[in-house]
């Protein structure tokens, strides 16, 4: 390769993921005498093992245009998916054969398939080695007595993927093998009403007075009858449960319907005359199938929430016993028993700090931004991220009773304990099958003269009013909705929720990472004795650039954001006290940074109109600098509001919906943030379970609640709420329980929801309305004894094309913006 | 006309036998993963006799 060439690809981007390589970072190899570029030290490590094992055949086989991302963080803790009692959740064994499937992080084209598998089954020990690549996910074979299930996943994150074990049948849940086995009915319904059909267009066209009718009425009965007993089962089912809990559902009107309609044919059929209805049977049973299986689709698996849950939880502790750490089970650890924890691993237990201390993540709990500082004698909650440093735990309550646990019972009990959505076309439904039965009867006792024709009458009556369109203009409506919501972002992961959320009265908002950023961000910058606020912040993030600390980070991304020139000061003698602040010299000036007291013992005197700011900054951290011993500005920090916050709440507002602030944090601080908005009810300090009361005594007071939130401590509150609202940004858990994602964070687009709902909604209103005019014209037709099956044939499926193309129609409402 | 008494059972058997074979992929995961099977059969195994013939050197996709 020619220097031009290789010049060329330094600027193309990281041979790797191919994205752009900053010039002042140095990651090169030599490869096959070539020079190659690597945005990451990542990359270039997975680039290297990968031609170690000559797979370099990978990057040929990437298709063009694909770009392969930089490959994600191998997963931590490997080493415990080696113990059986863990193994146990999602291996399944033969002697030393053991089979997994783990999800794989990173797998974007076939490239991966071949890479992956080639890579696994190097490997000796490995049996077979299959990547789904729709599903993202590897099945593997191996030997145990050869290999262990650890170094395979080793090896997998040293070729760019990450994997973790899974067991499918919990992922997936009975729901999915329940609509897998509405599917079967609908293949057989439909196979029945293909060939029903031909045999009916026979029948139709003249072949009922010929030699054949006989042969045709039998065959349409063979092929009626399985249909009718092996597809619509369910609705005969769900009819009976409805007739014995004193409740009518649809599926009463359907069962109904269909058996009329078929019993009424076979006692045709024996009596030797030609006007049958099997093919009524079969289309209708087709045309609800697909309403049903589309229901299935976008129905909530609410099972997932808490096996997300119990993920976080980790399933080992490394236990200090006389001196020697030893992993166990956490199921096996006891309270007073002392745990180890290394930095950056989640805390396995609840528990007291009894030496070390280190900066804890909690955010995943309690929704509080900030790292909390834990010293001895410190409480420390299991499923949390440790910091730096390394502590040591006594553990207080087993696993089961920690506050994860806590919080999973909570999910479960709102689950179980949340009120039925009632749709609109339940309400309907039990008016709707009284007035048929009345109008039957009632056409049976005009006609009852002549009992043949009386019959007839009657049976038409049931069957022209079986609820066909009625059946699918809910499901229709709801699926072509959720399919344009998910194009622009909102991912309705529980279809019900679109008739409810246009009618929501109040909303309630968590504070930390929905309203606001969850994250620190440098909100004013306050200067004195004309001193230039951008000088002063290079000088801050120059120094501040050192530094992990939170505060530090967002110093250093608003000199990024205001493309100040910091990183070209030189900075010596640096030197930090945790707690306080930072001395160090910058391009020959003595700065410091730090709280006032900080100022105060480094002998600096204090500048009166930033004491001033800092009195009115209430709730806001305060950064104080000073150059050269005089104090000359203030940063003062918060966790920012997001961008389009205030334009949903306005237009909230203006709708006169109620609206209540939640947060776990400081009332001061959830009170600016609600003035800043204009004012709402506030209550801060929440806990997880008073989040899910404060929901419970809104919906008692009669509102109908919607709670947008994204944290684990969330979770119950969303599952407890009318509609649940997450971001996509949010944990697991928190998505997992909401109804509603919103997949780009785009506060704005619960709006748009709502505008979805309130569209979704009138579709359903109109095909309702559709369907009963389709019934005023038909009944009194059948009264009267003017539906053949002919009529009957076309008419009903007319009238569900006419729900399924209006429901099509929803589609336009985002075309007129 | 005769023949029409074998042919509609012979139809139906057939349509029959479809649905076993619908029925019997999705359940042994036919459809499971639609593009990784399709793209799998492309990707051979003589990546070594390739090379031999052809001394490009691959170049990133950018």
């Amino acid at each position: 390769m020619s220097e031009f060439e290789s010049e060329h690809l330094a600027l193309a981007g990281c041979f790797h993921c191919g994205l752009p390589v900053a010039p002042d970072i140095n990651f090169h190899t030599q490869l096959e005498d070539v020079q190659r570029d690597f945005c990451c030290f990542a990359c270039q490590a997975v680039c290297v093992a990968i031609f170690d094992a000559g797979l370099q055949g990978f990057y040929q086989r990437t298709p063009e245009g694909v770009l392969l991302a930089p490959p994600p963080t191998p997963p931590r803790d490997v080493e415990m998916y080696d113990l059986e009692e863990i193994q146990q959740e999602f291996v399944s064994c033969q002697g030393e054969i053991r089979e997994a499937h783990l999800l794989v992080e990173g797998i974007h084209c076939a490239a991966c398939v071949w890479l992956i598998e080639r890579s696994m089954m190097r490997i000796t020990g490995v049996r077979s080695a299959g990547v789904n690549l729709a599903g993202k996910r590897l099945h593997l074979r191996w030997d145990s007595s050869e290999v262990k299930l650890s170094e395979l996943i080793h090896k997998l994150s040293r070729v760019g993927y990450s994997g973790v074990p899974y067991d499918p049948e919990v992922a997936e849940g009975t729901m999915k093998r329940v609509n897998r086995a509405l599917l079967y009915r609908l293949f057989f319904a439909g196979f029945a009403m293909m060939n029903l059909n031909l045999i009916a267009i026979a029948l139709y066209s003249g072949a009922d007075h010929g030699e054949f009718v006989r042969f045709f009425q039998w065959m349409a009965f063979a092929l009626a009858t399985p249909a009718l007993l092996y597809s619509g089962y369910p609705f005969f089912k769900g009819a009976w449960t409805g007739l014995r809990n004193a409740s009518l559902t649809m599926d009463l009107p359907i069962a109904i319907g269909l058996s009329v309609t078929y019993l009424f044919s076979l006692y045709v059929t024996l009596q030797g005359g030609t006007q049958v209805y099997f093919d009524t049977v079969t289309n209708l049973l087709f045309v609800i199938l697909i309403g049903r299986y589309l229901e299935g689709m976008y129905r909530h698996q609410a099972v997932s929430a808490t096996n997300r849950l119990m993920e976080l939880q980790p399933r080992v502790a490394i236990v200090l016993q006389d001196g020697a750490e030893k992993i166990c089970s956490v199921r096996a650890v006891t309270v007073g028993a002392q745990v180890l924890i290394k930095p950056g691993s989640h805390i396995p237990m609840d528990g007291r700090v009894i030496d070390g201390s280190s900066a804890v993540d909690e955010a995943m709990l309690s929704g509080e931004s900030m790292a909390v500082k834990k010293h001895p004698g410190d409480r420390v909650i299991a499923g949390t991220l440790n910091g730096s440093g390394v502590l040591i735990v006594e553990v207080e309550a087993a696993s089961q009773d920690s506050t994860l646990s806590k919080i999973i019972r909570l999910v479960e009990e709102a689950q179980s304990s949340r009120a039925p959505i009632q749709r609109l076309a339940d309400a309907i439904v039990p008016w709707f099958v009284l007035v048929t039965l009345i109008l039957a009867c009632l056409s049976f006792y005009l006609w009852s003269a002549n009992f043949e024709h009386a019959l007839m009458v009657a049976t038409s009556v049931l069957i022209i009013t079986c609820p066909c369109a009625l059946g699918m203009a809910t499901p229709m409506s709801i699926a072509v909705a959720s399919g344009l919501g998910a194009k622009h972002g909102i991912l309705v992961k529980n279809g019900v929720v679109l008739e409810t959320l246009s009618k929501v009265t109040h909303f309630v908002f968590d504070k930390t990472g929905t309203l606001t950023e969850g994250r620190m961000n440098v909100h004013q910058v306050f200067v004195a004795g004309g001193q230039h606020e951008d000088d002063l912040l290079s000088f801050a993030a120059a120094v501040e650039r050192y530094s992990e600390h939170s505060v530090a980070r967002a110093i250093v991304l608003a000199a990024e954001t205001r493309q100040l020139p910091y990183r070209t000061l030189t900075v010596q003698d640096f030197y930090a006290t945790s707690g306080a602040g930072v001395a160090a010299t910058v391009a020959d000036h003595a700065v410091l940074l730090g709280t006032r007291e900080w100022l105060l013992r480094n002998q600096i005197t204090l500048e009166g109109v930033l004491m001033e700011a800092e009195s009115a900054a209430l709730s806001e951290t305060c950064v104080h600098l000073a150059v050269d011993g005089d104090h000359v500005g203030m940063l003062t920090l918060a966790d920012t509001l997001r961008a389009d916050a205030q334009a949903l709440i306005d237009s909230l507002r203006a709708a006169s919906i109620g609206m209540t602030l939640l947060s776990g944090d400081r009332l001061a601080v959830a009170e600016s943030i609600a003035t800043q908005l204009g004012g709402m009810e506030v209550i801060a300090e929440v806990l997880p379970q008073d989040k899910d009361r404060t929901i419970q005594q809104l919906q008692q007071r009669g509102e109908r609640v919607a709670m947008v939130g994204d944290g684990v401590n969330d979770a119950p509150a969303l599952i407890r709420a009318d509609v649940g609202i997450a971001l996509g940004s949010g944990t697991d858990v928190s998505v997992e329980s909401a109804d509603i994602v919103l997949m780009h964070n785009e506060l704005d687009k619960v709006r748009l929801a709502t505008l979805l709902s309130r569209y979704t909604l009138r579709t359903i209103k109109q095909n309702i309305g559709l369907s009963f005019v389709y019934n005023s014209i038909m009944v009194p037709m059948a009264m009267t004894g003017h539906v053949t099956p002919l009529i009957a044939a076309i008419s009903m499926p007319v009238s569900s094309l006419l729900v399924v193309a209006n429901a099509a129609r929803i589609r336009n409402l985002f075309k007129e913006k | 006309m005769d023949v029409i008494y074998s042919l509609i059972p012979g139809m139906v058997f057939f349509g029959l036998v479809f649905v076993g074979v619908l029925i019997w992929a999705v359940k042994k995961g036919q459809y499971e993963d639609m593009e990784g099977n399709a793209s799998r059969i492309l990707l051979d195994d003589d990546e070594d006799t390739m090379l031999h013939h052809d001394q490009k050197v691959h170049a990133p996709k950018a």
